[in-house]
């Protein structure tokens, strides 16, 4: 404010004395009232200051005013739109520095207080501008709302479809596998803690029988809220079984490769391929737990192979034992082995190695009951033809621990021959180790046995082979089967109705051998069996009867030889008989006594090492007193007079050379 | 579906001893208490929203314009937050759900057994036949062989 500064003095707030009347009377001045004394107060506020400053703003800005319209006239028939807004607010600031200034120096005179200030009824388009100020805010405010809460419906639909897909996927797993909840794992890692246990409880397994320390899957959520099963290290495992020192281990490997190879590219598919369909996924999740549960299984059936191989009971010896693998001698010079091995690793490698290892390794074995070391040298002698594919004894061996320890195989019905006897082990766990060793021992002995006969057979042209399937284990049967021709089977029963009461026994027109193979004992059953007793009592007829024996491998060619053999004795011994002549059969050998007093003998000859034919024939002439020349040296010349060799004759041919000789 | 976890409501007024009275009380209980949290959160979805609705209304001044935007998010919220409570309980049911239905697990186990079993049957008369098949044929194939014209061409 500029100029003189003007003071004024109040009055002092005393009642001052008006007047006095003569009679003494006092008069005051009259009070002022509240009102009255504000509005002097206010009265004597010089504005002029205000106004005259006002008015001098007001001229200024008409200058410049007018300095812009003369320079820029183009412009001057437009005015500024909020050019009213802005008069309107500087009046408005006019206004309150007034009032503040009002305000303030009668707060600094402390005489006047501001009471209060009523506000001004709004007008009318004041109001509306509140209305419409707090209408569109609100608006704003419900947009925004109306985002969060689309953004909140579209989470919590993804959420609902992912736990859809999760809870269905899993109420369909759980329709074959055992759900269980972990709480402690559901806190821990944060989710639901789901899992599923593939472990199957054996009745006598002990507690702490199962190998695998992860019988249970977690299962858990993958990046699109479907279910995933998190399989541990090494889970999938599988059973590996072959004969050591064969090339049997390569089928297995092969095999194995083959299923390795699908897990593999199974799983690959997984990681680098999403699921078509929810359906595929957990078909996919169900095969990769049947997976992991056959490997468990195999585990088991690897424990009890385990604990049964070192009860002496059982007859196994244990050759070589590592971790997850088990050598065994089973006899007929074989050895197995069996070892859990995870799928998809080289299993040859494996084989290879852990053969080798043990043949480099010395493992100290005595303190085991009747345990033998494999040596070096063995193993390459085992690399031969003969033994059967371990593939087929893998999931036998499998078969039977599955029937007889996991399974209720009681209340199953036995299926014919499908009931199997387990011999001294019953169906009691403890032999079937025992059992399954001998059928592997029987089928690699049959297969010799099949062998000898089959040389034998096919050198021996009027010999047939018939095999018997017994669908047994541990028992193999055969037949060698002589047919007499037909022919002369003809002429015998023409001639049979006429000598019929000579004739106690039937012409037969097939011979059988039955040699029946049980484990490894093979016994011998046929007619025309060479009866030693028989020989003594001299009756020949005596030996025509059936007999069973047994014999061992080598003695087989040769007793079924002579089996055969004289069987053919007797046949033609019969032929003679029933054509009226008088014939002798003596063990192989066929007699006849010519009129000067020489026997003529036919001779039948075996020997299995002969590859032209196993029975060969000769005829023999002896005089009635030279028989000590029969122990001559000299006489076993072919080409003398008292023996001919006449070559591995056919049926036909020996019935001939019968009848010529009959005809002599 | 489940018929032994949730819906015992037919089970759990009859009189038992033992486990069943307490396994029924308890799944009575757990019922009650699922309708509650159910009705609590419709209540506070039902009530927020209706108070959100309310606050539209453009009131005469004072304005409070920040004042019902922080109150508008804050129903907002709480709205989001009763649905979310929703969806866990839907979640605790489908696990009750996976826990409890017995009866069915039952007899879907039992069924898959039979199944199993009919499977086994069939796979076993399947490999009898074979096995009978695989017999004939060798007998068949044998006899042909012995009587054929090649075996009876070699030279004894």
């Amino acid at each position: 404010m500029e100029g003189n500064i003007e003071i004024s003095l109040d009055k002092l707030p005393v009642k001052r004395l008006d007047a006095i009347e003569e009679n003494g009377l006092e008069r005051f001045p009259r009070d002022v009232d509240y009102d009255e004394k504000r509005l002097s107060l206010i009265r004597r506020i010089d504005f002029a200051w205000a106004v005259e400053k006002d008015d001098e703003d007001v001229d200024e800005s008409d200058e410049k005013q007018g300095r812009k319209k003369k320079k820029t006239s183009k412009d001057a028939s437009q005015p500024w739109p909020w050019q009213s807004l802005v008069e309107n607010l500087q009046l408005a600031h006019q206004e309150l520095s007034v009032i503040i200034d009002l305000v303030n120096t009668v707060e600094a005179n402390d005489d006047v207080t501001v009471a209060y200030m009523t506000r001004p009824k709004p007008l009318p388009n004041e109001a509306l501008s509140d209305l419409a100020v707090s209408a569109a805010t609100k608006l704003q405010c419900f947009r925004h709302l109306g985002k969060y809460f689309k953004q909140s419906a579209k989470a919590l639909e993804q959420q609902i479809a992912r736990e859809a897909r999760f809870y269905g996927a899993l109420i369909r797993l759980q329709q074959n596998w055992k759900v269980k909840r972990q709480r402690l794992a559901a806190s821990a890692s944060g989710n639901e803690g789901f899992c599923i246990d593939l472990y199957d409880n054996l009745p006598n397994e002990p507690a702490a029988g199962l190998r695998t320390s992860l019988p249970m899957v977690r299962v858990e959520h993958d990046s699109a809220g479907m279910l995933a099963v998190k399989l541990a290290p090494n889970s999938r495992r599988s059973i590996h079984f072959g004969f050591l020192g064969t090339r049997s281990g390569d089928i297995t490997g092969n095999s194995n490769k083959v299923n390795s190879f699908s897990l593999a590219e199974r799983s690959s598919r997984e990681t680098k391929k999403e699921p078509g369909s929810d359906d595929e996924c957990i078909k996919q999740t169900h095969s990769v737990l049947r997976e992991v549960h056959r490997g468990i299984f195999d585990e088991q059936v690897f424990d009890l192979v385990n604990r049964e191989a070192f009860n002496t009971s059982t007859g196994v010896n244990v050759t070589g034992i590592r971790e997850d693998y088990l050598q065994l001698n089973i006899g007929q010079e074989a050895s197995v082995f069996a070892a859990i091995v995870p799928s998809g690793q080289d299993d040859q490698a494996a084989d290879s190695s852990g053969s080798q290892n043990l043949e480099t390794e010395d493992i100290p074995l005595d303190t085991l009951g009747g345990s033998k070391l494999l040596e070096g040298k063995d193993v390459t002698l085992l690399k031969k033809e003969g033994f059967p594919n371990s593939l087929c004894y893998k999931i036998y061996l499998q078969q039977i621990f599955h029937e007889h320890v996991f399974s209720r195989a009681k209340d199953r019905p036995a299926l014919g021959n499908k009931a199997q006897s387990y011999g001294q082990g019953g169906k009691n766990s403890s032999g079937l180790l025992g059992h399954f060793c001998l059928s592997l021992n029987h089928r690699i002995f049959s297969d010799k046995v099949l062998t000898v006969l089959e040389s034998l057979v096919e050198r021996v042209p009027y010999l047939h082979l018939k095999s018997h399937p017994t669908w047994h284990s541990r028992r193999s049967s055969w037949t060698l089967s002589m047919k007499v021709p037909q022919s002369i089977l003809h002429s015998s029963r023409q001639t049979q109705t006429s000598d019929a009461h000579r004739i106690s026994d039937v012409i037969r027109s097939q011979f059988r051998t039955m040699v029946v193979l049980n484990d490894d004992c093979i016994s011998v059953e046929g007619e025309s069996a060479p009866n030693v007793v028989g020989l003594f009592k001299g009756n020949s007829e005596d030996t025509c009867s059936m007999n069973k024996y047994e014999c061992d491998l080598a003695d087989l060619p040769v007793i079924l030889l002579q089996q055969v053999a004289s069987q053919v004795i007797g046949w033609l011994h019969k032929e003679a008989l029933m054509v009226g002549i008088k014939a002798n059969q003596d063990y192989l050998c066929l007699s006849f006594e010519l009129e000067q007093g020489e026997i003529l003998g036919l001779v039948a000859h075996v020997d299995p090492e002969d590859t032209q034919g196993c029975i060969s024939w000769w005829l023999v002439v002896e005089d009635g007193f030279t028989e000590d020349r029969k122990l001559n040296a000299d006489m076993l010349d072919g080409g003398s007079d008292y023996r001919k060799f006449l070559g591995y004759l056919s049926l036909d041919v020996l019935y001939s050379t019968l009848m010529d000789l009959v005809n002599l | 579906m489940n018929k032994g976890g949730v819906g015992l409501g037919s089970g759990g007024g009859g009189a038992g001893s033992g486990p069943t009275a307490a396994a029924a009380a308890a799944a009575a209980q757990k019922q009650k208490n699922l309708f509650q949290r159910v009705d609590t959160d419709i209540g506070h979805i039902v009530d927020n929203f209706g108070l959100l609705v309310n606050a539209a209304r453009v009131n005469e001044p004072p304005v409070r314009n920040s004042q019902e935007a922080f109150m508008m998010e804050m129903r907002a919220a709480r709205m989001v937050q009763a649905a979310d409570s929703l969806l866990k309980l839907v979640s605790e049911l489908k696990q009750t759900a996976i826990f409890s239905g017995f009866a069915s697990l039952n007899d879907h186990v039992d069924q898959r057994i039979a199944e199993f079993d009919q499977e086994a049957e069939k796979t076993d008369r399947m490999l009898a036949s074979i096995a009978e098949e695989a017999a004939a044929s060798l007998k068949d194939l044998e006899s042909h062989y012995y009587s054929s014209a090649e075996r009876k061409s070699q030279p004894p």
